[in-house]
């Protein structure tokens, strides 16, 4: 959905990142953010697999918490 | 910085003397508004409205249609994501409803949750034709632009139902008949787009706009702007997502968006046609067109083709006519498990988002 999910970049390789949020690791395309200035360490919004925008860390973890919330919630609505 | 309180605390304090209704146009957005309980928290007199913001309930039936038979009887791999899978079609009793029933009765269709899925399955099966049935707004389509752009296999088929947003309001707020008096526009297609996109509410139509990201924090922002700017009648455009929202948008996205596809009239299911509101692919592309590769796969002639399923309101609830428990089927006989309209089936479906944060059946008269 259009929510994204933050998460964090430990390595990238060409256009593509590994990422980790919440201890779960994901190959990241940053296939969208070409010519900007990316960073290991930097916190990237991901929707579908690709990263549309940076994101600083406190961002990240606002939108985590929201992320937190649906997902406890998630499993109310059978 | 303010917390969620303070800004409920504000727009209390705002001499709100008629009722006032704001739309948002972004499943998300509704899924945060409802678990937060915005709605009880706001002042009696401001009601949120949910408008169209969920690209699979506006993904056109005979697309669905078309999905189901190529699943069915092309031999292809069809992969889409996974909300797609449980969208019910108009069809006799015992044909296919949705590509849920084609892949239980043995047809090959897989969830996928990246537009990288599609083309990693079919690289794994080189020998057989697989079809990506791709619905969705600028920012799903931004991605799937990514996907093209950067090379895929010759055995990779599109069957694309992109769409824009910001058309949809436009045509809400065109008819005269709009039923809301300001706008929260949507947080990451403003990302991908820029917030600019959203100018039009308040230059052509004089109504007040703020763009908000998911957090209650940021959602209360953007409402007690556009309260604000109604009150006070000064109105522009705000943009209360700046942590992702850069003016201008993300440009990269924005040119593969426009290298990839190209913009045209698209059906919107149970609305019609909306013109320029749909992505359609560039010609560059073509080889990789599903709708030309498999042009026989469709039957336009079928009962209700296009429609939504009988009884169901989606296509008002798509478009704040009504409440999703205003519709006759709500949690009726319409619920998660037996969905009879696409509102039930997505996650970013205003009807599913109600019933998951406990909104139960209206007595209807």
């Amino acid at each position: 959905m259009c929510l994204g999910i933050p998460m964090q970049i430990v390595s990238i390789d060409g256009f593509n990142a590994r990422c980790e949020a919440k201890g779960v690791s994901r190959e990241v395309s940053l296939f969208l953010l070409q010519g900007e200035d990316i960073n290991i360490g930097d916190h990237v919004m991901v929707h579908v697999g690709y990263a549309i925008q940076t994101m600083t860390e406190q961002e990240a973890r606002s939108t985590w918490e929201l992320l937190d919330e649906m997902l406890a919630a998630e499993g109310n609505d059978a | 910085m303010l917390e969620a309180k303070d800004w409920l605390a504000k727009i209390h304090a705002l001499n709100i003397d008629r009722p006032l209704r704001i739309m948002n146009v972004c499943g998300g957005h509704e899924r945060s508004i409802s678990m937060a309980g915005l709605r009880t928290a706001l002042p009696e007199q401001v009601r949120l409205i949910a408008g169209p913001g969920c690209p699979v309930c506006v993904c056109p039936e005979e697309d669905v249609y078309q999905a189901i038979q190529l699943a069915a009887h092309a031999n292809v791999i069809l992969v889409a994501f996974g909300d797609m899978l449980r969208v019910p079609v108009n069809v006799a009793k015992g044909e296919l409803r949705s590509l849920e029933q084609a892949k239980a009765a043995g047809a090959d269709v897989r969830p996928i949750a990246s537009p990288r899925e599609a083309v990693q399955i079919a690289r794994q099966h080189p020998d057989r034709q697989v079809v990506f049935f791709a619905a969705g707004f600028e920012t799903t389509m931004a991605p799937v632009a990514a996907m093209l752009l950067e090379g895929v296999p010759d055995n990779l088929f599109l069957l694309l139902s992109g769409r824009l947003t910001w058309p949809a309001v436009s045509m809400l707020l065109d008819s005269g008949e709009a039923g809301f008096h300001a706008l929260v526009a949507p947080g990451h297609v403003a990302t991908v787009m820029g917030p600019e996109e959203w100018a039009f509410v308040v230059e052509r139509h004089h109504m007040p706009a703020a763009v908000a990201g998911f957090t209650p924090v940021s959602l209360l922002a953007a409402m007690y702007s556009v309260l604000r700017q109604l009150i006070e009648d000064k109105r522009f455009l705000d943009n209360c997502y700046p942590e992702l929202v850069k003016p201008g948008g993300n440009p990269a996205a924005k040119r593969l968006l426009a290298q990839a596809f190209e913009v045209s009239d698209a059906n919107w299911r149970g609305i019609g046609i909306i013109p320029a509101s749909g992505y359609a692919l560039a010609p560059a592309y073509a080889a990789h067109d599903a709708r030309l590769r498999f042009p026989d796969f469709n039957d336009a002639e079928r009962k209700r083709a296009g429609q939504m399923p009988p009884g169901c309101d989606c296509a008002r609830v798509v478009l704040g006519k009504i409440a999703p428990d205003e519709c006759k089927l709500y949690g009726a006989v319409c619920t998660p498990k037996y969905p009879v309209g696409p509102c039930m089936v997505s996650d970013e479906g205003a009807c599913r988002i109600w019933w998951s944060t406990g909104v139960r059946a209206k007595e209807h008269a």
